[in-house]
């Protein structure tokens, strides 16, 4: 029984070990607009969107390291937002939603060849994504430039400031006008949104209200609207990020996943077994990987790393979040076990911008997308589907059996072994691009077995 | 393009293969353009599934081709039983051919969580031939029509994202594309409604001033030039004069459009042709004495695409 208890410990014990890039910047959607001289660039960013049917909460996440009353971002919207469509987000829940959804290590133990075949495995779980959010500027009303401020309050330790405008000279002006400092070119790329109707959420922060509070980050805003349009602007975030930035994006669905329409999506490398050195600097394998693939696809194409129900995973980089955490993520279909709770204690519990409907369904799609000007031309645009299919990228270390083995089946098990290493070394190389003499010199493979690889391996892999 | 193939086919004729070959070459040049367009199909599945990661079973890929089958052939028999005027035809096997089209274009382009799904479409599609139909024409590209039934009552998707903008791709859907529209005599339907989106699309991308790549970005998506190539171009379900497919195909256009960028319906261009296709029995009507009206003179080609 006990032997039977351990063999199905195994399948459920799994040691998870995640780390994102070593320093996943995060950064918005929009621009930085900054007062001072401060050389500002936002190169990599999280955004959580939680949609069913038009209903959307958006929830964004930003890296921003300068001084805070340099801080404002400008993101174009879809519709006027009021001050109670607007929300301060708990950073937390951001750092939850990367766990649970990352790319993840298992580790698998070999057991005594010489014994009954068992398999032990742990997990263990890192994440290294750090939150740290924006800041802003000031606003006055000159409607000669047709700017019109549609709304204005202040949330949290943010003020914004909703504007509509009709020409992209206008609120370039009026924004420098403010004490904006827009990076080159911003009225071009202002005017599109401008012509499709968008208004523009403006964002600094206000000093006094952020001296109140405890955290030492700017915190996420979360904004709640209705509109056909499921898109996300990457455009703006163009001009003051140099090459390349990182969006990781969780769609959050009670349907199924979601998909990028205007560009395609890859599945990120998964179910691959990689030497077991990699354990050590997981993130930096998955950071070779991920560029990797990124350049062997031709770079405009987005990558899915994780599609999931919400309910459960296996095995799980992290717990799945609870109900609490997912209305904290914008989720806002969810049943309401405890509205009287809800109601009496409003102040600190987050009671979803829209009613509750009958559906406790959460899944989630989470794609990393590596855009720059040249390759993602236009704004990323999404689509809901009933697609139930799941993905992780998962990646699996076996080690060997360290014990003593005295039988006719070690030799055996010595032999498939070094194959085995032999194997995840040539798939390393060719996820990683790294250099196969280093893997194989990291990954101790033993001399004897050098002398079964033909020589031309040493410099070529399959 | 027929007689290029019998040119090129006729050089080894004199050979002493050229009883064979005589024979080979005469089914090639006299196939219709279902053989093409079946071979066609088949090879955007490899591609999609090879070079597009596309997680699609197999067994799935035989389910739909033969509920597709089945359904053509319990309706074909059910449709001589009770028009007594065909049932001195034979048994309709040319319709298997068709069927296996529209099995392809599902596989090609409906996504479901099961079986059973594409079944219900496949079996859809087919009925909406013998169901919706008027003088050997029908109402709406079969599966189209599947399609948009699944996606409206069943847990069905499309994406269309799934073949990406890369320049390779447009080549092989272009020629491809081509070969089998120049056989079929529909070219005149992919530039008309190619032309009319993509002057909306230049028009409006101009007036917002996004750049000529946001553009040409837009207009070279593979599901588009897809639709445009072989979905639109289904000789049994477009107006027969080409004057009236011309104007049909234009309306095609601009209603993908309005869809796409007024009512934000991704996969716009699929969900026009849905509520156009009925038009083209309108169009028939009033294009009937044209003088392009040619091609009803021969016997239809039946060339469903998707």
């Amino acid at each position: 029984m006990s032997a039977l208890l351990k063999f199905l410990s195994s399948f459920f014990l799994c040691f998870l070990a995640f780390i994102f890039c070593s320093s996943p910047a995060l950064a918005f959607c929009g621009f930085y607009v900054a007062k001072a001289d401060a050389k500002l660039y936002n190169q990599a960013s999280q955004v959580a969107i939680a949609r069913d049917g038009n209903r959307t909460v958006l929830t964004m996440a930003n890296d921003y390291q300068g001084d805070l009353k340099d801080f404002a971002i400008v993101i174009p919207v879809p519709t006027v937002l009021k001050k109670d469509q607007v929300r301060v987000g708990d950073p937390k829940i951001m750092q939850r939603l990367d766990a649970f959804s990352a790319p993840r290590l298992v580790e698998y133990y070999d057991s005594d060849p010489c014994a009954r075949l068992e398999e032990f495995s742990r997990d263990a779980m890192r994440s290294n994504s750090v939150l740290q959010s924006p800041s802003a500027a000031k606003a006055r009303r000159q409607e000669s430039l047709g700017v019109t401020i549609e709304e204005k309050f202040t949330v949290g330790e943010y003020d914004i400031l909703i504007l509509s405008a009709k020409e992209s000279n206008g609120l370039e002006t009026w924004l420098t006008q403010n004490g904006y400092r827009l990076p080159n070119g911003a009225s071009q790329l202002l005017q599109p949104y401008i012509r499709q109707g968008l208004k523009f959420f403006v964002a600094k922060v206000n000093l006094a209200e952020k001296a109140k509070s405890d955290s030492q980050n700017l915190r996420p805003l979360m904004m709640a609207f209705e509109s056909p349009k499921f898109m996300l602007p990457i455009r703006l975030g163009m001009t003051n990020a140099r090459g390349e930035q990182d969006l990781l994006v969780y769609l959050l669905s009670p349907k199924g996943q979601t998909e990028l329409v205007n560009y395609r999506t890859a599945k990120i490398p998964s179910d691959l077994e990689i030497p077991t050195y990699v354990k050590s600097n997981f993130g930096e394998f998955y950071k070779a990987m991920f560029n990797t693939s990124h350049l062997k696809e031709g770079k405009s194409l987005a990558f899915l790393e994780y599609a999931w129900d919400m309910s459960s995973c296996d095995p799980c980089a992290a717990d799945p979040l609870s109900p609490e955490e997912l209305r904290g993520a914008g989720v806002f279909w969810l049943d309401n076990p405890n509205k009287d709770a809800a109601l009496s204690n409003s102040g600190r519990r987050r009671p979803g911008f829209f009613p509750p409907t009958n559906n406790s369904n959460v899944f989630i799609t989470r794609l990393h997308v590596r855009y720059a000007r040249n390759t993602f031309p236009e704004d990323l645009s999404f689509k809901e589907t009933s697609n139930r299919q799941q993905f992780q990228g998962r990646y699996i270390l076996r080690f060997p059996f360290k014990g003593e083995m005295k039988c006719e089946a070690a030799k055996e098990y010595r032999k498939q072994l070094r194959d085995r290493q032999e194997k995840e070394a040539v798939i390393l190389a060719s996820l990683t691009n790294w250099n196969m003499q280093d893997i194989r010199r990291k990954a101790n493979i033993t001399q004897n077995q050098e002398k079964n690889v033909p020589f031309w391996r040493n410099i070529w892999r399959n | 393009m027929e007689q290029s193939i019998s040119g090129f086919w006729g050089r080894f004729d004199r050979g002493r293969w050229s009883p064979h070959l005589t024979k080979l070459t005469t089914k090639l040049s006299n196939a219709d353009g279902r053989i093409y367009q079946i071979l066609f199909l088949s090879i955007f599945l490899g591609l999609g599934v090879i070079e597009r990661d596309w997680s699609l079973s197999w067994s799935r890929v035989g389910i739909t081709l033969s509920a597709c089958g089945f359904t053509q052939v319990f309706f074909a028999l059910l449709y001589q039983r009770f028009n007594s005027q065909d049932s001195a035809q034979r048994f309709p096997f040319s319709g298997l051919l068709s069927a296996l089209v529209t099995g392809l274009s599902l596989c090609l382009l409906l996504r479901a969580n099961s079986d059973l799904t594409m079944i219900f479409a496949a079996f859809t599609a087919i009925a909406s031939k013998f169901i919706f139909r008027i003088r050997q024409k029908h109402w709406f590209n079969p599966a189209n029509f599947g399609i948009a039934i699944a996606l409206l009552f069943g847990s069905a998707w499309i994406s269309p994202g799934q073949w990406g903008h890369d320049l390779w791709l447009m080549v092989v859907f272009a020629s491809l594309g081509f070969a089998v529209l120049g056989k079929v005599g529909r070219w005149d339907t992919s530039l008309a409604f190619f032309a009319s989106y993509a002057a909306l699309e230049g028009i409006r991308n101009f007036y917002l001033g996004w750049e000529t790549d946001v553009l040409l970005h837009r207009l070279s998506s593979g599901s588009l030039l897809l639709f445009a190539l072989f979905m639109i171009t289904d000789p049994r379900s477009t107006p027969n004069a080409r004057l009236g497919r011309i104007f049909w195909a234009i309306l095609v256009g601009i209603i993908s459009f309005i869809f796409q960028n007024y009512l934000f319906i991704s996969a716009a261009p699929f969900w026009a042709l849905f509520v156009c296709a009925p038009l083209s029995v309108v169009f028939d009507r009033l294009f009937v004495g044209s003088r392009f009206g040619w091609l009803s003179k021969r016997p239809f080609a039946q060339f469903s695409l998707t």
